[in-house]
C-alpha cells in the first residue's frame, strides 16, 4: 500500500473523528461532574443543527459561525432543563441509585424532543447546501474535505476553550471539585447544585455546537441522533469517564479506527472494528485511556 | 419543590387527556368502505409514510367526489391510517390494531420491506387483502394468498434495468464495459445487487470493478469514492437508501471529481430534499430505477398533487399508493361487496388495463399471478434534470428524453 | 426473604391474574398487548437478576434476546428444527455467550461494564446484516403449525408468554432466598465487604449472568414468533430492546420481583393505548406523551414505583435508634492474659508500594494462637495497607504471608476469608439496604450451607454480641457502637480463627470503648486470635498482649505493651514524651509492667 494511500485513510479518520470528539466532550463533562448518563444528548445536538439551519436560512449566517451562535441559547436551555427536571433526581449523593432514575428521565426527555420536533417541524430532511461540503483542500496527494476540515479546527478550538475554562478559571476549579468530591466541595462553599446546572448547560451547548458543525455536511432531521449517540458514549467511556481530554481523544480514536478498519475488514463491518477496539482497550485498561483507577479499598 | 408536584401532575394529566379531547373522532357511516394504511408516520421514516398518506388521501377524495363506490350505492371510501413507527413490533401492532378494530376491506403498506413482511403476515391470518409497493422478492415467496405486490421485484428489476441501461449505452455509442456496485446492505438493495453480482453483469460481458457495500449509517464516503476514482467504472449501480449516507456519497463524488453515470436503485433517490441539500447541479444526470413515476399523460394528476400538498413534484410513493387505492376501488366495484374475502377473490383474477390504477404503472396492466406478483411488471428509469426527476425510459411513456452527460 | 411465603403467594397471584386476563379478553389486539406485557416482564426479570440483584447494570442484555430469536428462527428455517427445541438450543447458546462475555467484562465496574456489554449486541447486529440475515421471515407453516410455534388461537401465545413469566418469577424468587441471592445483594451494596466475608464475587456475578441469559433468550424466541413474524437485527439486537427492558424495570423498581411486573403492566398498555388512540391520528404525539410520562414517573418515584409505594405504606419501617446499649454483662473484669500458642500467621518481609510511595517496607512479625496483637503507629504508617495485604485486597511486591503453615500471599479476599481469616473495616462497611440480620447472614454463608443453617448461625453471632434485638432494623438506624458490633457479628459468622479488626474503637464513647473491648476479649476467650489496628493506644494497651509498631511502612518495634511504649524510637516517632508521662501515673500503669 502506498504511503499516501495510508495517509489518506489516517487523515479521513481524523477529520471524521474531530466532530465525534466535540460531540463527546459535552457528554463527558456532564458525566464527569454529575454522573448523569444523558440519553438525550444526541437530541440536543439535533436541535443545535436546526438552530444553525435557521441562522443560515433566515439570516444568511455561515453555519460555522452559526454553530458558535448556538452556544449561548443552549447553555441557557441546559440550565433550564437541569433546574426543572434533572435537579430533582440527581445531586443527592447516591450516584448508583440515581443513575437509574436519570437514565429513564433523560430517555423520556429524548422521546419528547424527537417527537415534538417531528410534529412541529415535519420529518422532511433539510440541508444547508454549504459550498464547501463538496470541495476539498488538496494537500499534496491528500484530499481534505473542506467542511470537515473547518469542523475539525473548530472542534479543536472549542475543546481547547473548554479545557482552559476547566483548568485555568475559578469556575473550572469549582466544577472539577464538585466532580471529584461533591461533599467536600460543599464544605468549601461551592454550591454543587449550581455546578451541576453549569456543567449540564455547558455540555448541552457544546453538543449543540457540534451539531451546527455537523450540519455543514449532514442532513438535518428529527431522528439524526440515533446515528451518533452510541458512538458518543463509546468515545466517552473509551477515553475514560470524567476525562475531557479523554473524550476528545476517544472521539478521534473512533474516527481513526473506523477508517483504518477498512484496511482489514470489509466496509460492512466497519463499526465492528470500532466496537472490538473499544472492548480491547477496556479489557486492557479498565478505566479507559485517561481515566483514573478507583482505589481498591 | 414538593409544592410543584400538584401543578406538574395537573399539567401532565392535561397533556395525557388533551389529545383525546382535541382530536375529533371521525364520524363514520356504517356502510363506509374502509381501507387501512399502515406506514411509518412518526420516527425515522416518517417522511416516506407521510408521502404515502398524501397519495392515498388524494385518491380517496377523487373517488368520493365522483360518487364513491357505485356498486354499493355510492358508499364512501374512508382511510384508516395506523402508524408503523420505527420498529417491526410497532408496525405489526399497528396492523393488528387497525385490522381488528373495525371491518377493513383492504390494506396498503408499509414501505420498509421488513415492516411489510410482518404486516402482510397479519393480513394473511386475518384474511384481508394487502397491497404493497415493496420490491423485495421475499414478500411474495411465502405462499400467501392475500398479499399483492404491484412493483416488479428486485431481481427482475435488476435484469430489466441492466437491459435498459445497456441498450441506452449501445444506442448512444457509449457501451458499458465496467460497472460498480455501491450501496448499503438493506434488503431491497441486496436483492437487486445479488443477481447483478452473481450472473447478470458477467452474462453481458461487463466487468465488476468495485463492490462497496456498507452497513448504514455510513461514517465517511472517502474510501468508496476513492475506489471509484481508481477503477473508473462506466456505470455505478447505487443503492444508498439512507438519506444522509446518500448525501455523503454524492457530495464526495463531486468533491473528488469522479465522472461516472450513476444508476440508482429505488425511489429514495428522487425525493425533493436532495435538491435543497446537495443542489440541483449535482443531481443533474443521475438516474434511478423505480417501480412507478408520473408518466406521459399524467400531467393533470401531478398538477393536482402539487397543488394539494405543496410538494415540488410527485414520486413513486404517493403515486403507487394512489394507484393502490384506485385498484381497491375497482376490486370492490367488481366484487360488489366490501367483504375482504370477496375482494381478495376479485383481486386474484383481476385484469385491468384502463383507469387511474393501471395508468400509474408500467405497463398499464394490472393482473396478478398465483404468487401475488403483477404479471409483466416492468420498472421505469427516472432521471434528474434541472432539479426535478423525469421519466425517461421507456421512451413510450417518457416525459422528457434522456440526457447523457460526461 | 423478608416476605417468606408472601413471595410465593404473590407469584401465584400474578399468574392467576394473567390467566384470568388471557381467557377474559377477546380481541386479538388485546391479546397481543397481554403477550407483550408478559414477555417484557419476563425480560425485565431476567435483566433484574444481573442488574437489579447484583447491581451490575447491563446495557447489552439484548444480545441474549437476539441470540434466542435468531437461533430459533434460523434453525427452523434452515434445518426445519421445531422452535420448541430450537428455543432450548438458543437458551444454551445464550448461556455460553454469557460466560464468554462475562469472563473478561466483569473486571470492569459500573458504567464501564454496562457499556462494554452494549458493544456485543451492536457487533452482532452488524454481523447479522453482513451474513445476509437482514430479514428472516418466519415461514408460515400450514401443516402442523403448532409444531412450529404458530398458533391460530392468539390465547396460545398469551399462555406461552405467561409460562415464561411464571418460570422467570420462580427463578428470581429462588435466587432471592438462596445463598446466591444474599451474595449478589451483598456485592451490590458493598463489594469489598462482601469479598471480605467470603463471597466469591466473580463466581456469583457469572452465575447471575448465566442465569439471566437463559430467560432472555427464551423471551426473544417467543417474541419472534408471537410478535414480530420477521426477525431483523434491529428488532432483536437493537437498542429499542434494552430501552424497553430498562423502562419496564426502572419504572417498576429494580432489585425486586414485582418491579418488572408492575413496570410492564403499566407502561406497555399505556404505550399501546397512546399509539392506538392518538398516535394514528396525530403521529408523534404518542411519543411526546409517553416521554413526558416517563419523566414524570421518575421525578415522582426515582427509585421505581414499587419502592416508592412501599416507602409510602411503611414509613416507620426504619426504627429510630432507641439507644439501648447491649446488656451490661459485658462489663466484667478482664480475664487473665492468655499464654500465646503456636504461630498462626507468619508475615515475612512484606513490601508494598503505590506509585512511588513505599507504603510497607519489609514488614515482618508473627501472630500466635490465642493472643490479641495490637498494631499501632502514626497516620500513614501503613496499618490499613498491611491489613489489605493480609486480607488479599492488595498484592505485595515482596514478602510472604503464611497462614497455619500454608502460603496465602496473593489469594483473593474471599479465599482468605474461607481459610479462616476474618476482617472488619476502619469505616464500617455495612450493606445499607439489608437488615442487620441479613447483613450477618451474608457472613454466615461463607462456608456454604442452606439459608436455614446460615440464618441460625447468624442468630448465634448476633446473640454473642448482644444485638439480637436489632436483627430487623436497617443499619442506618444503628448507633456507631451497634454498627461496630454488627460488623463484628458478621465477621464472627464467617467462623474465623483469626480476626483482623481495623480500628474497632474509633468513634466510640468511653462506655462504648469498654463494651467493645470486653467483646474483643470474649471473642479471644472463645478461641479466636485477634489482630487489632488502633489509634487510641491507651485503650489498646489494656487489651493487647503484644504490640507491633509501624512507622512509614517499617516495623519499628514489637513486644509487650509496657516495653514498646517505653521504647525511645517509638516515643520519638509516635507517642511523644508527654504521653508516657501522662499515662505512667494512671491507675492502669500496672498494665505497663515490663
Amino acid at each position: 500500500m502506498h504511503a499516501s494511500e495510508l495517509a489518506q485513510y489516517v487523515v479521513t479518520g481524523m477529520l471524521v473523528g474531530g466532530v465525534y470528539a466535540l460531540m463527546s466532550i459535552g457528554l463527558a463533562l456532564i458525566f464527569g461532574v454529575m454522573r448523569v448518563v444523558n440519553f438525550a444528548q444526541g437530541d440536543f445536538m439535533m436541535l443545535g443543527m436546526y438552530l444553525t439551519y435557521y441562522y443560515a436560512i433566515g439570516f444568511h449566517v455561515d453555519p460555522l459561525l452559526g454553530a458558535l451562535l448556538t452556544l449561548p441559547p443552549f447553555f441557557l436551555l441546559g440550565l433550564l432543563v437541569h433546574r426543572t427536571f434533572l435537579a430533582r433526581v440527581t445531586g443527592g449523593g447516591d450516584p448508583n441509585r440515581e443513575m437509574d432514575a436519570q437514565l429513564i428521565l433523560t430517555l423520556g426527555l429524548s422521546l419528547v424532543i424527537t417527537n415534538a420536533t417531528t410534529m412541529v417541524l415535519s420529518p422532511m430532511p433539510r440541508g444547508i447546501n454549504a459550498p464547501y461540503a463538496s470541495k476539498a483542500f488538496a494537500v499534496g496527494p491528500l484530499l481534505l474535505n473542506q467542511a470537515r476540515s473547518y469542523a475539525f479546527l473548530m472542534a479543536l478550538a472549542l475543546a481547547a476553550a473548554l479545557y482552559a475554562l476547566l483548568t485555568r478559571t475559578d469556575l473550572g476549579r469549582a466544577l472539577r471539585a464538585a466532580a471529584d468530591d461533591p461533599e467536600a466541595a460543599g464544605y468549601q462553599g461551592i454550591d454543587v447544585r449550581v455546578m451541576h446546572g453549569t456543567a449540564f448547560g455547558l455540555g448541552i451547548a457544546l453538543v449543540a455546537a457540534a451539531g451546527g458543525l455537523l450540519a455543514t455536511y449532514h442532513p438535518i432531521e428529527p431522528n439524526v441522533a440515533v446515528n451518533f449517540i452510541v458512538l458518543m458514549f463509546v468515545a466517552v467511556v473509551l477515553g475514560g469517564l470524567g476525562s475531557i481530554p479523554g473524550a476528545f481523544v476517544g472521539g478521534l480514536v473512533i474516527g481513526l479506527v473506523q477508517s483504518l478498519t477498512l484496511l482489514l475488514l470489509p466496509l460492512q463491518l466497519q463499526n465492528v472494528g470500532v466496537f472490538v477496539t473499544f472492548l480491547l482497550v477496556l479489557y486492557v485498561r479498565p478505566q479507559g485511556l485517561f481515566g483514573r483507577r478507583a482505589r481498591a479499598v | 419543590m414538593r409544592r410543584l408536584i400538584r401543578p406538574v401532575a395537573v399539567v401532565l394529566a392535561c397533556l395525557l387527556l388533551a389529545p383525546f379531547a382535541l382530536l375529533p373522532v371521525p364520524a363514520r357511516a356504517a356502510d363506509d368502505v374502509k381501507i387501512a394504511l399502515v406506514a411509518p408516520l412518526s420516527g425515522r421514516w416518517a417522511r416516506q409514510g407521510q408521502l404515502k398518506k398524501m397519495g392515498a388521501e388524494m385518491a380517496i377524495d377523487e373517488i368520493n367526489a365522483q360518487g364513491g363506490i357505485k356498486a354499493l350505492g355510492g358508499a364512501k371510501l374512508v382511510l384508516r391510517e395506523a402508524d408503523a413507527g420505527d420498529s417491526v413490533e410497532k408496525a405489526v401492532s399497528a396492523a393488528q390494531r387497525v385490522l381488528t378494530r373495525e371491518k377493513i376491506s383492504a390494506g396498503i403498506g408499509s414501505w420498509l420491506s421488513s415492516f411489510t413482511l410482518g404486516v402482510t403476515e397479519v393480513a394473511e391470518r386475518l384474511q384481508v387483502p394487502w397491497l404493497s409497493l415493496s420490491y423485495a422478492d421475499n414478500i411474495t415467496e411465502r405462499g400467501f394468498k392475500y398479499t399483492f405486490q404491484t412493483s416488479p421485484v428486485s431481481s427482475v428489476q435488476a435484469e430489466q434495468a441492466l437491459d435498459l441501461v445497456v441498450e441506452v449505452g449501445r444506442k448512444n455509442n457509449r457501451p458499458i464495459k465496467k460497472a460498480a456496485l455501491v450501496g448499503d446492505n438493506t434488503a431491497a438493495t441486496v436483492f437487486f445487487f445479488k443477481p447483478l453480482r452473481e450472473k447478470l453483469l458477467a452474462a453481458k460481458g461487463i466487468e465488476l470493478v468495485a463492490d462497496e457495500v456498507w452497513t448504514p449509517p455510513l461514517a465517511d464516503a472517502t474510501s468508496i469514492v476513492q475506489k471509484l476514482r481508481a477503477t473508473q467504472p462506466d456505470i455505478v449501480f447505487y443503492g444508498a437508501t439512507n438519506f444522509p449516507d446518500s448525501v455523503q456519497v454524492l457530495q464526495k463524488v463531486k468533491e473528488f471529481g469522479v465522472k461516472t453515470a450513476i444508476q440508482g436503485v429505488g425511489a429514495w433517490l428522487v425525493t425533493p430534499e436532495y435538491v435543497k441539500t446537495i443542489g440541483k447541479e449535482t443531481m443533474d444526470g443521475i438516474q434511478t430505477v423505480v417501480a412507478a413515476h408520473p408518466m406521459k399523460g399524467q400531467e393533470e394528476l401531478v398538477k393536482k398533487f402539487k397543488q394539494r400538498t405543496g410538494e415540488p413534484f410527485m414520486t413513486q410513493d404517493p403515486l403507487c399508493t394512489y394507484a393502490h387505492v384506485w385498484l381497491i376501488k375497482e376490486a370492490v366495484e367488481q366484487a360488489k361487496s366490501a367483504d375482504p374475502k370477496a375482494i381478495r377473490e376479485v383481486m386474484a383474477k383481476i385484469d385491468l388495463t384502463s383507469g387511474p390504477a393501471p395508468s400509474s404503472l408500467y405497463p398499464s396492466r394490472i393482473k396478478f399471478d398465483e404468487r401475488g406478483r403483477r404479471t409483466g411488471a416492468s420498472p421505469i428509469i427516472v432521471q434528474w434534470q434541472d432539479g426535478e426527476p423525469y421519466t425517461v425510459v421507456p421512451t413510450a411513456v417518457a416525459t422528457r428524453p434522456i440526457v447523457l452527460h460526461k | 426473604m423478608r416476605e417468606g411465603a408472601r413471595g410465593w403467594l404473590g407469584i401465584a397471584g400474578v399468574l392467576a391474574i394473567g390467566l384470568v386476563l388471557t381467557f377474559a379478553l377477546t380481541e386479538r389486539y388485546h391479546h397481543r398487548i397481554l403477550t407483550l406485557v408478559f414477555l417484557w416482564a419476563a425480560m425485565g426479570l431476567a435483566w433484574n437478576i444481573i442488574s437489579g440483584y447484583a447491581g451490575q447494570i447491563s446495557f447489552g442484555h439484548q444480545a441474549f434476546f437476539g441470540i434466542g430469536a435468531y437461533t430459533t428462527v434460523l434453525l427452523a428455517a434452515k434445518l426445519k428444527l421445531t422452535p420448541w427445541l430450537g428455543m432450548g438450543v438458543g437458551a444454551g447458546v445464550a448461556v455460553l455467550a454469557a460466560v464468554l462475555i462475562g469472563t473478561p467484562t466483569f473486571r470492569l465496574a459500573g458504567i464501564y461494564f454496562g457499556l462494554a456489554t452494549l458493544a456485543y449486541p451492536l457487533i452482532f447486529r452488524i454481523v447479522m446484516d453482513y451474513l445476509g440475515f437482514q430479514e428472516v421471515a418466519i415461514p408460515m407453516v400450514r401443516e402442523h403449525p403448532i409444531l412450529f410455534m404458530q398458533f391460530e388461537e392468539p390465547r396460545s401465545f398469551d399462555l406461552l408468554a405467561l409460562a415464561l413469566l411464571g418460570a422467570t418469577l420462580v427463578l428470581s424468587r429462588l435466587i432471592e432466598g438462596s445463598r446466591l441471592g444474599y451474595s449478589l445483594r451483598a456485592i451490590k451494596e458493598n463489594e469489598q465487604a462482601a469479598l471480605a466475608m467470603g463471597v466469591d464475587a466473580f463466581r456469583c456475578k457469572m452465575a447471575a449472568y448465566a442465569l439471566s441469559a437463559a430467560p432472555a433468550a427464551l423471551a426473544g424466541a417467543i417474541y419472534a414468533h408471537a410478535i414480530l413474524f420477521v426477525v431483523t437485527p434491529e428488532a432483536v439486537f437493537g437498542v429499542l430492546v434494552i430501552v424497553q427492558t430498562l423502562v419496564v424495570c426502572l419504572v417498576g423498581g429494580v432489585g425486586t420481583l414485582w418491579g418488572p411486573v408492575i413496570g410492564a403492566a403499566i407502561m406497555i398498555p399505556v404505550s399501546e393505548i397512546l399509539d392506538g388512540s392518538v398516535g394514528d391520528r396525530l403521529p408523534g404525539i404518542q411519543g411526546v406523551v409517553y416521554g413526558a410520562a416517563l419523566m414524570a414517573i421518575m421525578m415522582f418515584a426515582p427509585e421505581g414505583l414499587f419502592w416508592r409505594l412501599r416507602r409510602r405504606r411503611a414509613p416507620a419501617a426504619v426504627a429510630t435508634a432507641t439507644g439501648t446499649a447491649p446488656a451490661d454483662r459485658e462489663r466484667e473484669a478482664a480475664p487473665p492474659a492468655v499464654v500465646p500458642g503456636a504461630v498462626l500467621l507468619d508475615v515475612r518481609g512484606v513490601s508494598k508500594a503505590f506509585l512511588g510511595l513505599q507504603a510497607l517496607s519489609e514488614v515482618s512479625f508473627d501472630v500466635r494462637q490465642g493472643e490479641i496483637l495490637g498494631i499501632i503507629g502514626p497516620n500513614g504508617a501503613g496499618k490499613t495497607t498491611l491489613f489489605n495485604v493480609l486480607n488479599g485486597f492488595l498484592l505485595p511486591e515482596g514478602g510472604q504471608v503464611h497462614w497455619e503453615g500454608d502460603p496465602i500471599t496473593g489469594l483473593p479476599p474471599h479465599a482468605v476469608c474461607r481459610r479462616g481469616i476474618g476482617r472488619t473495616f476502619q469505616v464500617v462497611r455495612f450493606f445499607p439496604h439489608l437488615t442487620v440480620g441479613e447483613n450477618v447472614i451474608v457472613g454466615a454463608f461463607a462456608h456454604g450451607g442452606t439459608p436455614a443453617s446460615a440464618a441460625a448461625r447468624a442468630r448465634d453471632a448476633l446473640v454473642r454480641v448482644g444485638l439480637e434485638a436489632r436483627a430487623d432494623s436497617l443499619p442506618p438506624a444503628l448507633t456507631t457502637l451497634e454498627l461496630r458490633l454488627m460488623e463484628l457479628a458478621r465477621c464472627l459468622a464467617t467462623r474465623p480463627r483469626l480476626m483482623l479488626l481495623d480500628e474497632p474503637l474509633a468513634g466510640l464513647s468511653a462506655d462504648g470503648i469498654d463494651i467493645m473491648s470486653a467483646m474483643i476479649r470474649r471473642v479471644r476467650a472463645d478461641g479466636i486470635t485477634v489482630v487489632i489496628i488502633e489509634h487510641t493506644v491507651q485503650a489498646l494497651v489494656k487489651i493487647a498482649d503484644r504490640l507491633v509498631v509501624l512507622d512509614h511502612g517499617r516495623r519499628l518495634a514489637e513486644g509487650a505493651p509496657g516495653v514498646v511504649t517505653r521504647d525511645p524510637t517509638v516515643i520519638e516517632a509516635y507517642l511523644g514524651k508527654r504521653w508516657l508521662a501522662r499515662h505512667a501515673a494512671t491507675p492502669h500503669a500496672a498494665d505497663l509492667r515490663p
